[in-house]
């Protein structure tokens, strides 16, 4: 069993410097570290016109032209965010910031379930052993312990609010077990937990008076300022992508609540707006970022590339087969039809998911292929379709027939274990900003995530969140000409479209030529020179991609959606890589072939900082904070 | 200059293109399965997932006859009900139909995983 931590991996900022791995010891814990003061920039002073409790809020938003105040704003619609809105807006306003529509995140595509102790012969100690387990001994223990001990009560409220979940036929939640767990504890409805929960919580945002969403709102960046040695958030500028204007939110307290990365890579189970965004924005507001190495993949993704019909568009998320297939007696082979499992694993196919996703992503790299090849043919056919109608039927409608030929598959990533590095608070070292879900890295996953626990920690940490915000939110005050603080981000209309169009075009481009060099050089077998050499490709993209877009025109301060979320990519791939580099050992998610060993002695978070950023790259940078000079040749 | 940096990068664009391997998707010659019977006391040191899936396929003989019964009469149920569902076997209300979707650790609906 872990101890508390009380120490970490130090690693200097994202740059191609090399990393260099200090152990440095704290001897407070992490929340004395990400102690919250008051602010000292705006006088603590209370304003009435701030004054909420009990009150009702709809005149407290001021606006002033494309300015708009809040109390609260919440960057992302998901289950993380949702949850801490409702609560906040009791005592204030919230804004809800969110890039497409409100239901397009992560949390509406996880279908499994919520994992909780709720059964009498359960128990929080074995929840928490499950959890310390999967996650190869790197989590922080008494995040773990929050995580299970509130989990809960958090789920009883969901219910409590509307969401629907499965029961038995003796009035109880039906609970499932899924793999990792000890006991039945997967709170679900049916296959669309996600969705429902989302559903649940989105019905009460939409009738709380107090809550605005703006959705197709496109966070850039936040406003940060300095106060002597601590940066403090003052909110965030955004794109409305419906009418191309720049919104500025001001804010005392921000959550960010934005979600994961999985399109850093070509095959990932996340939907499109999945493009690192929160962790970008917070690393470039000098949030520090933890544990980045640990990606998770699903090993078996149906690969599009193998199907004899391509799908017309471009899948927007994965289509995951189940274990159950090679549970089932399904095989796999490479593209020469040799059976390789038995090579890597006693247990050959039935071994666990991670070394088969480790297989595969050998097989690929080494034979230099795009997918394998899971073969059930061999089954019954009468079983094969009963079994997996599914999977059947969707492989059936691109002209392949599972029953008489293998399906080609590929691993695809899901979900990132890493995040912006948060106490349990929530609170982050940037003072006013909290973060909760996929974007946070709480120490609840540590090297792997237990299945059906990233709902789970969502919900408790946005809960967490609320009260310190509350009292953050009411130590402060905001001074409405705050707003010119910032430079205003600037929408390209002077480019005219031919350039535009240009600039879209490569910029797609850049974006599979990214995230082809992450699936081959930072995949899930992965070696000091990949790494090195994915550093190395990564800062010639990213240096002639800024190039092509300064040479054609565009300012330092110009926003689309398309290059925001690929400068984003940009940050959030170099801190995977970043962390991976750091990281001389095997554990959890994370393997490398020339540290192929767990080392105690590295049993310790991956954490970045970030440094003053008078040099480096467009996407390493806030957008306000550019330097002066203008050519970027 | 911009157009030779801007040409080199669509170059090493499309190397990256796809090329379609020569399979010719015959069916494979019969396989011998591994004895997986022999494994299933190997003790797992990483996840303990390993050990899940060994338990339910040890227990998988005895309800696979069980879950073939109740397959079929689901089948032939209406898809479309709503959670007037109950699951024989288990109890739940309102739930998925046919196997148990975690009996392989992951959670499936008819071949497709959702959550793992």
């Amino acid at each position: 069993m872990g101890q508390s931590y009380k120490q970490a991996i130090w690693v200097p900022s994202v740059t191609f410097n090399g990393c260099l791995q200090r152990e440095l010891s704290w001897s407070c814990g992490v929340s004395k570290f990400l102690q919250i003061r008051k602010c000292n920039l705006f006088r603590s002073r209370t304003n009435e016109n701030w004054k909420s409790f009990g009150t009702v809020i709809t005149s407290a938003y001021l606006r002033d032209g494309s300015t708009k105040y809040f109390d609260f704003a919440v960057i992302g619609s998901g289950v993380a965010g949702l949850r801490y809105a409702l609560e906040v807006a009791k005592h204030g306003s919230v804004a809800i910031i969110t890039k497409a529509e409100p239901h397009e995140s992560n949390t509406n595509y996880a279908q499994g379930g919520v994992s909780a102790v709720l059964c009498p012969s359960d128990s929080v100690e074995s929840h928490m052993q499950d959890t310390i387990v999967a996650g190869a001994y790197l989590c922080d223990e008494e995040s773990v312990k929050v995580v299970c001990t509130e989990g809960p009560d958090r789920i009883r409220e969901l219910i409590a609010m509307g969401a629907s979940f499965d029961h038995g036929d003796d009035g109880n939640l039906h609970l499932a077990r899924e793999g990792g767990h000890s006991h039945h504890r997967i709170v679900h409805a049916a296959d669309m937990t996600g969705r429902e929960i989302e559903r649940a919580l989105l019905e009460a945002v939409v009738n709380d008076p107090n809550i605005s969403v703006f959705k197709h709102h496109f966070a850039i960046d936040l406003l940060t300022s300095q106060d002597g040695s601590d940066t403090v958030c003052h909110g965030i500028d955004a794109l409305n992508t419906e009418t191309q204007e720049v919104v500025r939110f001001i804010s005392k307290v921000t959550l960010l609540a934005s979600g994961g990365a999985g399109h850093i890579y070509p095959s990932t189970t996340n939907p499109l707006v999945a493009t690192g965004d929160g962790m970008a924005m917070a690393h470039r507001a000098q949030a520090v970022i933890s544990n980045m190495e640990f990606v998770q993949f699903h090993p078996t993704a149906l690969a599009d590339e193998g199907l004899p019909i391509k799908p017309k568009k471009t899948r927007e998320n994965s289509f995951l087969i189940t274990e159950a297939v090679r549970g089932d007696g399904g095989i796999l082979y490479n593209l020469s039809m040799e059976r390789f499992m038995p090579l890597y694993d006693g247990r050959a196919e039935l071994a666990p998911r991670d070394v088969v996703a480790r297989s595969i992503d050998d097989q690929l790299k080494k034979r230099n292929e795009k997918y394998v090849l899971l073969d059930i043919s061999h089954k019954p056919r009468e079983k094969i379709l009963s079994h997996f109608p599914n999977i059947a039927n969707e492989c059936l409608q691109h002209g392949l027939d599972i029953t008489q030929q293998p399906i080609p598959v590929v691993p695809a990533a899901h979900y990132m274990c890493g995040g912006v590095r948060a106490g349990l608070q929530g609170e982050t070292n940037v003072h006013g900003l909290y973060v909760a879900g996929e974007v946070a890295c709480t120490g609840l996953h540590g090297a792997n995530r237990l299945a059906s626990n990233s709902l789970l920690e969502a919900l408790v940490f946005a809960r967490r969140a609320v009260q310190p915000s509350i009292n953050y939110m009411k130590s402060s005050s905001l001074d409405l000409s705050a707003s010119s603080l910032w430079t205003r981000p600037l929408v390209p209309k002077s480019l005219g479209s031919d350039v535009m169009h240009k600039i879209l075009r490569i910029t797609k481009e850049v974006r599979k030529e990214l995230q082809s060099i992450m699936w081959k050089y930072v995949g899930i077998v992965r070696s000091t020179s990949r790494l090195q050499e994915a550093e190395q490709k990564i800062g010639k993209l990213e240096a002639k991609w800024e190039t092509y877009l300064f040479e054609h025109g565009w300012q330092q301060t110009m926003v689309a959606l398309e290059a925001c979320e690929m400068r984003n990519l940009f940050c959030c791939a170099k801190l995977v890589v970043s962390s991976a580099l750091a990281r001389h050992e095997s554990r959890g998610l994370h393997y490398m072939t020339d540290f192929p060993h767990l080392e105690e002695s590295k049993r310790l978070p991956t954490v970045i900082f970030p440094s003053s950023h008078t040099t480096g790259t467009w996407s390493s940078r806030q957008l306000h904070q550019q330097p002066i000079v203008k050519s970027m040749v | 200059m911009a157009k030779t940096s801007l040409s080199r990068l669509f170059a090493s664009l499309s190397e990256h293109s796809i090329t379609k391997p020569s399979f010719t998707g015959s069916r494979s010659d019969s396989v011998t399965r591994p004895a997986y019977n022999s494994v299933t006391r190997f003790v797992c040191s990483s996840a303990q997932e390993t050990q899940l899936i060994r338990e339910e396929r040890s227990n998988e003989g005895d309800r696979e006859a069980a879950k073939e019964n109740l397959e079929s009469v689901n089948k032939e149920e209406d898809e479309g009900e709503d959670g007037d569902h109950v699951n024989k076997e288990t109890g739940e209300v309102g739930g998925p139909k046919g196997p148990e979707p975690t009996r392989y650790g992951d959670w499936e609906r008819n071949g497709r995983c959702s959550d793992f």
